[in-house]
């Protein structure tokens, strides 16, 4: 049936109206702040004069960033806690899914797991200082237990990044156990059966059957993962504070250095596009991987 | 008929708005809740008047007068500031850290005081007072709190130790340090010798800087052209830290904070820390707490630091904002022969007041502090410098490097200098 002409403008019409507090919204608070900040990254800005006053000076901002070395070890630090707490969310959150969708009271252990994820990260990141701390902290008293010498584990530059990131991965496990429980519980039973009749070992039916079918998960949590890892802010700026800035700092906190502290708005917008690319590649690059794999739902 | 009504209640309007028309201004401080609101005692009545009583008494005097207090912490206060510039929202009156102030003064943000306003402060302050309150030559305002640094340290740790004085010169420093310092059978420090504190760029750049200046060192060239922390001296007031490190009487993970606990026997820490050390220790804060100058490498030296009372060079009432502060801080009380600001200061704030009267009438109050004061005539005003914050913040993070044993005193300070003099090339000439 061809629906008349008349009829379906007025469709079209309606669905904008409908679409057009969002559309606003996206307009001012995403489109204009996106387009502000790539068009302030190529001016030197301090906030103080009006922004159409601000100076041109083409890519310079973004020539002396690759020149500092604070950016440099910023934006390694940021690999390495993106990469390592991704991993190994991902990765122990399927292992303890695993274990605790098979254990009695399942619900309450999601629970205990899930509690951190709804504690503030301000409260975790000063909560975990006093147990890192190096002499009255529970974490060194227990190595101390084990005969492993006590450490300043936030102030010392080669442990305080690891001391973070173990924190952001006991965090942020809560909620991937809790997607990853939900994705187990669809896998139909039945297949589990089957592979048992045929006597497949637990490992055997864990790689064959739980790791293909819950893979949309897994990508899923990567991805996530992987782009709240890259702007992490909270934890660095909480626990982070006291160790040499070049073991820790990461590009968010540079960011906002450079801005409200430095007052350089030019470059702290031409930092903030370089970590938007870096999070537009690595997710492309995740999906990528994924696809290979044969998972072709979240393109 | 109707229309004769119609004009007299349109007269009446008009009439009540200029009545109740009044000069509104906002004053924009740091200053926590006390000290906006005054110390109360147990039943509520008021003891010390915070800012809001003294606006107050302002307004009975001046009834056209409304006055606004916007508390930001500390912490936001300059995001606070420059948002609140961008949006239009700015405040008339701003209590300013000197170092702030340089980049307003840049962008011509700041009112030029009144010619009786800047008598006043020339005549009536302590000059390392006047200093930071001076950007480019020009006084910038009304100081209203200077800042140095003591050595504060705990006398029962010190006895303990077989000290019955505290160190008269920084080698003397080096030497007790270790010997006031105890480790767990873990390795870890339980009570240190001295304490630094990493993480907070005034609180590792300011004690440097004292070392610095006690050596005759300076920051940066006359003219601002250069940083010179690098030369010999820096290198070698930084080496006088390290030696503290090296002689295991302290590590990073310190902080001044834990004096409190009877944890740290010794440190470098600004008049500011006394009342909560005396809220903390309470009768027996005398039996604990000895406050000596910062011992000398060569000569007595300490840093100072500025806070200031500013305008607004975009508010509609300039001259408002000027007249309540010459009454405010500048005017002294006939009963009192200090300023309400200066009492202000020294009851409730707890900070040394910049104006010579309050410091000479107010001496009982001032009695904690009095090694603070007396330094003053030993105090070098932290440099007022374009892009103070992020070169204060480089130096920081090269010092806890070094402090961490990344780099040597040498590299740390080349570092350093390496990254301010780019960012000095660009203002000064």
């Amino acid at each position: 049936m061809k629906i008349p002409m008349k009829s379906s403008r007025r469709e079209n019409l309606a669905a904008y109206v409908f679409l057009s507090p969002i559309l606003l919204f996206f307009a001012i608070f995403f489109a204009f702040a996106v387009g502000f900040s790539v068009w302030i990254s190529f001016r030197e800005w301090d906030m103080l004069i009006s922004p159409l006053d601000a100076v041109f000076v083409g890519p310079s901002n973004y020539v002396v960033l690759f020149s500092d070395p604070l950016f440099v070890s910023s934006l390694v630090n940021t690999v390495i806690y993106a990469f390592s707490t991704t991993i190994a969310v991902v990765i122990l959150s399927l292992l303890i899914a695993v274990a605790l969708n098979n254990l009695r009271y399942s619900a309450v252990w999601r629970f205990i797991y899930f509690a951190p994820v709804v504690t503030p990260a301000v409260a975790i990141g000063i909560i975990w200082s006093y147990l890192y701390n190096p002499s009255r902290g529970i974490v060194n008293e227990v190595l101390g237990w084990l005969g492993i010498p006590a450490h300043n584990w936030l102030t010392d530059p080669h442990y305080a990044l690891m001391a973070i990131i173990i924190v952001a991965v006991w965090a942020g496990m809560g909620a991937s156990i809790l997607i990853f429980t939900a994705g187990l519980r669809a896998i139909p039973q039945s297949y589990y059966e089957a592979a048992r009749i045929d006597g497949a070992t637990k490992v055997k039916m864990f790689f064959s059957i739980t790791l293909p079918l819950i893979k949309p998960t897994t990508l899923f949590l990567s991805v996530t993962g992987m782009i709240g890892a890259w702007q992490v802010f909270d934890l660095i700026y909480i626990m982070g504070t006291n160790a040499p800035a070049s073991s820790v700092q990461v590009i968010s906190l540079y960011i906002y250095k450079t801005a409200f502290v430095n007052l350089q708005m030019g470059s702290a917008s031409a930092a903030a596009m370089i970590l938007f690319a870096i999070v537009l590649v690595t997710t492309l690059f995740t999906l990528g991987i994924f696809r290979k794999g044969g998972i072709e739902s979240y393109e | 008929m109707r229309k004769v009504f119609w004009i007299l209640l349109l007269i009446g309007i008009l009439a009540s708005f200029t009545t109740t028309a009044k000069t509104v201004l906002v004053i924009q401080t740091h200053w926590s809740d006390f000290q906006v609101n005054g110390i109360l005692d147990k039943n509520g009545n008021l003891v010390y008047p915070g800012l809001k009583q003294y606006i107050d008494e302002y307004t009975k005097l001046n009834p056209d007068v409304e006055i606004q207090i916007r508390e930001v912490p500390f912490d936001n206060y300059l995001q606070q500031l420059l948002v609140s510039h961008m949006a239009g929202k700015a405040a008339d009156i701003y209590d300013l850290y000197s170092l702030w102030a340089v980049q307003l003064v840049n962008s011509k943000i700041l009112d030029i005081p009144p010619s009786d306003i800047l008598n006043g402060v020339k005549n009536d302050f302590v000059s390392a007072s006047v200093k930071g309150a001076t950007i480019d030559g020009k006084i910038w305002g009304i100081p209203s709190e200077i800042d140095n640094y003591a050595l504060i340290y705990n006398k029962k740790l010190l006895t303990e130790a077989g000290y019955s004085e505290p160190p008269k010169t920084w080698a003397e420093l080096i030497k007790m340090a270790p010997k006031l310092t105890k480790y767990d059978e873990k390795g870890a420090i339980t009570q240190y010798g001295f304490a630094f504190l990493s993480g907070w760029d005034s609180a590792v750049v300011h004690p440097y800087l004292s070392l610095l200046y006690s050596l005759g060192g300076a920051m940066f060239s006359a003219d601002y052209t250069e940083c010179l922390v690098n030369n010999p001296l820096g290198v070698e007031a930084l080496n006088e830290e390290l030696a503290l490190f090296k002689e295991k009487a302290t590590n990073s993970a310190g902080s001044v904070f834990d004096f409190p606990h009877n944890t740290v026997a010794m440190m470098i820490m600004a008049p500011w820390y006394v009342s909560s050390l005396k809220q903390a220790y309470g009768d027996k804060y005398d039996e604990y707490v000895g406050i000596e100058p910062i011992p000398p490498v060569k000569n007595p030296a300490t840093v100072a630091y500025t806070w200031f009372f500013g305008v607004d060079n975009a508010s509609k009432n300039k001259v408002a904002a000027w007249d309540f502060l010459k009454w405010f801080a500048l005017q002294v009380q006939p009963n009192t022969n200090t300023t309400r600001a200066g009492d202000l200061e020294v009851n409730v704030i707890s900070v040394i007041p910049p104006n010579k009267a309050d410091l000479e009438n107010h001496l009982a109050q001032l009695a904690d502090l009095k090694v603070f004061i007396d330094q003053l005539k030993n105090s070098v005003q932290e440099p007022n410098v374009m892009q103070g914050a992020q070169i204060k913040t480089i130096l920081m993070d090269q010092i806890v490097a070094a402090w961490n044993g990344q780099v040597t005193a040498q590299q740390a300070l080349d570092n350093a200098v390496r990254k301010i003099n780019p960012i000095l090339s660009r203002y000064y000439h």
